[in-house]
């Protein structure tokens, strides 16, 4: 365990000052977390209407109205910050179930072979078929109402573990063929020990970067779910900001404050962790480098 | 020219075909069986306690089929076929949002709508994407090219839906000179030139939202990595060295190679037609399926909303089906296995 997270530190290192697409990625991200977590300390009463006078524009007087006002009266300010950080609660529970799930199927199908991996893969493979936003559109209007965060992440976890289980399968076909694995093989070493020792420490970047774009698809996933009003509605994320800001007209009326910070701050939020993707992936595949 | 070996592929790739179909619609079931909620019994009761008077035969026809499509009728195996043979018929019964309009008209009368707005931008963003990221890879190196891939980076992992709100944002309100919504009921004068006209102008910011994020997103990456990738190859090398001009080279080499595996991407890409742009059509109110399922979402109209999904899983095993079948007459190096 001890030996895995040195690796991780010293490969955090590693991509963090030699690949300019991870650092600026890493970088924004930080930012945007800080933002989130900014929320913790916002005024007690930020999430009750009329707090404020409503549809005020932005303005520099005070951090709570910094970014104006809604037409419920709320501070966008503190909407966003804590739309940000439940939009990443959302999206790191769905990262955390789905990419372990993908992991843990993917390994079985690459090392067992065989009938499993045949199994496994055709059920995968239906995963993918599936079209995802229909799926996720008539579950979450089974469940309308009851949803709540953790149950999210959940739901969204339905379909987003098939990627990260092809991907490791294939790492880990490639990595069962590789000499080491043969040489622990024939000293005797359990199957067991040999995924903990040999294959682990190389699938763990792809796990990584795996989890990152699991992130990434989970955030887009509640937003779109959110503009179909089918997300968490009396909680601010990200995608119910957005779905509000819409359904009380904020464009056609004029208060762009009220729709355009959200949309922005996904925006970057997608793009900061598509870099950090792209620049694990082109550090753990310098091949990639000159590709991409 | 039909030999054993085709019809055994065409078999096989026909197998897995109906397999992955039936797998999916399995899996459906299982998920809406494994829901906590009773959907049928509330979507019942909230229809009557609405106070609207529906005809008692046609109340009783509307239970049968919801039951039938939540798989809740008769014993688990007969609930399974069921529900089987209602997706496989794409048979969901009346619909509740514009009860007793039977769903498969709903879906009928959209269908035409979603095809066009999406058939027309997958193409185009595929063409587009296609020789921007070829000439990117081509001129590798300079200004124009680093720019392009730049603010592919940025756009790529944009959801088109998002990018959509940014449209509106940005040519709607900023800068109006598209309108806010397609809205419904165009055409209603037949097809006079102005009325075509009309149609385009409100088409346009919803194609916008499915090109951009296609054709500079993924498009562009991926014809820029293929091509740069044949660029190294020792076939093209060599090819330069025996002094062929480079519009041969691209013609002949490149572009055959990167048009295969693009071609392959863009069968997939239209196989997901019907659930390609759901929100898209319902940020601009366009008059398609997206709309459709918005509404039935809406009005707690499952049996639309299955029916949408029903027909975006056929969509996509279809295309995928077909291009395997087409695969091996598009490249030689394919055999039939």
């Amino acid at each position: 365990m001890r030996a895995l997270l040195r690796s991780l530190a010293t490969g955090f290192a590693n991509v963090y000052t030699r690949n300019l697409k991870f650092r600026i990625g890493f970088t924004v991200f930080m930012a945007i977390l800080v933002l989130g977590l900014l929320s913790l300390w916002a005024p007690p009463g930020f999430e009750s209407w009329y707090s404020y006078p409503k549809d005020r524009p932005p303005s520099p007087q005070s951090i709570d109205l910094l970014l104006g006002t809604t037409t419920h009266g709320r501070s966008v300010f503190w909407m966003l910050s804590r739309g940000v950080l439940n939009s990443l609660i959302i999206s790191f529970i769905t990262a955390l179930v789905a990419s372990h799930v993908g992991l843990f199927i993917g390994m079985a199908a690459g090392m067992k072979g065989g009938i499993v991996d045949k199994a496994l893969m055709l059920i995968t493979d239906t995963f993918v078929v599936i079209p995802q936003l229909p799926l996720l559109i008539v579950l979450a209007m089974l469940l309308k109402g009851m949803l709540t965060m953790p149950l999210l992440g959940l739901l969204i976890s339905i379909t987003s573990w098939p990627w990260p289980a092809r991907q490791v399968r294939a790492i880990v076909l490639s990595l069962r063929e590789r000499d080491f694995v043969t040489v622990a093989q024939l000293s005797g070493m359990g199957t067991g020990r040999i995924i903990l020792s040999e294959i682990m420490p190389h699938l763990l970047g792809w796990h990584l970067i795996n989890a990152t774009n699991t992130v990434l698809y989970a955030i887009g996933s509640e937003a779109g779910l959110a503009v179909l009003g089918l997300s968490i509605l009396d909680k601010d994320t990200l995608g119910t900001i957005i779905y509000w800001a819409l359904s009380y007209s904020a464009i056609y009326r004029g208060i762009w404050w009220w729709i355009v910070p959200p949309v922005v701050i996904l925006i970057v939020l997608f793009t900061s962790l598509y870099l950090i993707s792209v620049g694990y992936t082109e550090y753990l595949n310098p091949r990639l480098r000159y590709q991409r | 020219m039909v030999s054993r070996a085709l019809l055994m592929y065409i078999a096989s790739r026909a197998a897995t075909f109906a397999a992955t179909i039936f797998l999916a619609f399995t899996i459906t079931f299982l998920l809406l069986r494994a829901m906590p909620v009773s959907a049928v019994e509330n979507i019942i009761a909230s229809m009557t306690a609405q106070g609207q008077v529906y005809d008692p035969k046609a109340l009783i026809q509307l239970r049968r089929s919801l039951y039938e499509l939540f798989g809740l009728t008769g014993s688990p195996v007969e609930q399974y076929f069921r529900f089987l043979y209602r997706f496989l018929t794409l048979d969901f019964g009346p619909s509740i949002l514009a009860f007793p309009t039977p769903v498969r008209e709903l879906i009928m009368n959209r269908l035409p709508w979603t095809v066009g707005l999406l058939g027309f931008s997958v193409v185009i963003a595929w063409i587009i994407g296609n020789i921007l990221g070829t000439l990117a890879a081509v001129f590798e190196g300079t200004k124009l090219s680093k720019a392009l891939q730049s603010i592919a980076l940025v756009i790529y992992p944009i959801p088109y839906y998002i990018m959509a709100l940014v449209l509106i944002y940005l040519f709607a309100y900023l800068i109006p000179i598209f309108p806010l919504t397609s809205g419904a009921g165009v055409l209603t004068q037949g097809l006079t030139p102005a009325a075509i006209m009309d149609l385009i102008r409100r088409s346009t910011l919803p194609a916008l939202s499915i090109i951009i994020p296609g054709m500079l997103g993924w498009w562009f990456l991926s014809s820029r990595t293929l091509t740069l990738n044949v660029l190294s190859e020792d076939y093209t090398v060599y090819a330069e060295l025996r002094g062929l001009p480079r519009s041969y080279i691209l013609r002949r080499y490149v572009l055959r190679n990167i048009l295969l595996p693009q071609t392959t991407a863009l069968g997939l890409a239209l196989g997901t037609i019907f659930s390609g742009a759901l929100l898209t059509e319902v940020i601009f109110a366009y008059p398609g399926l997206g709309q459709l399922m918005y509404r039935a979402i809406a009005n707690g109209d499952y049996s639309t909303a299955l029916g949408v999904l029903s027909l975006s899983i056929i969509g996509v095993a279809t295309a995928t089906f077909i291009l395997d079948i087409i695969y091996p007459f598009i490249d030689p190096r394919v055999r039939y296995r």
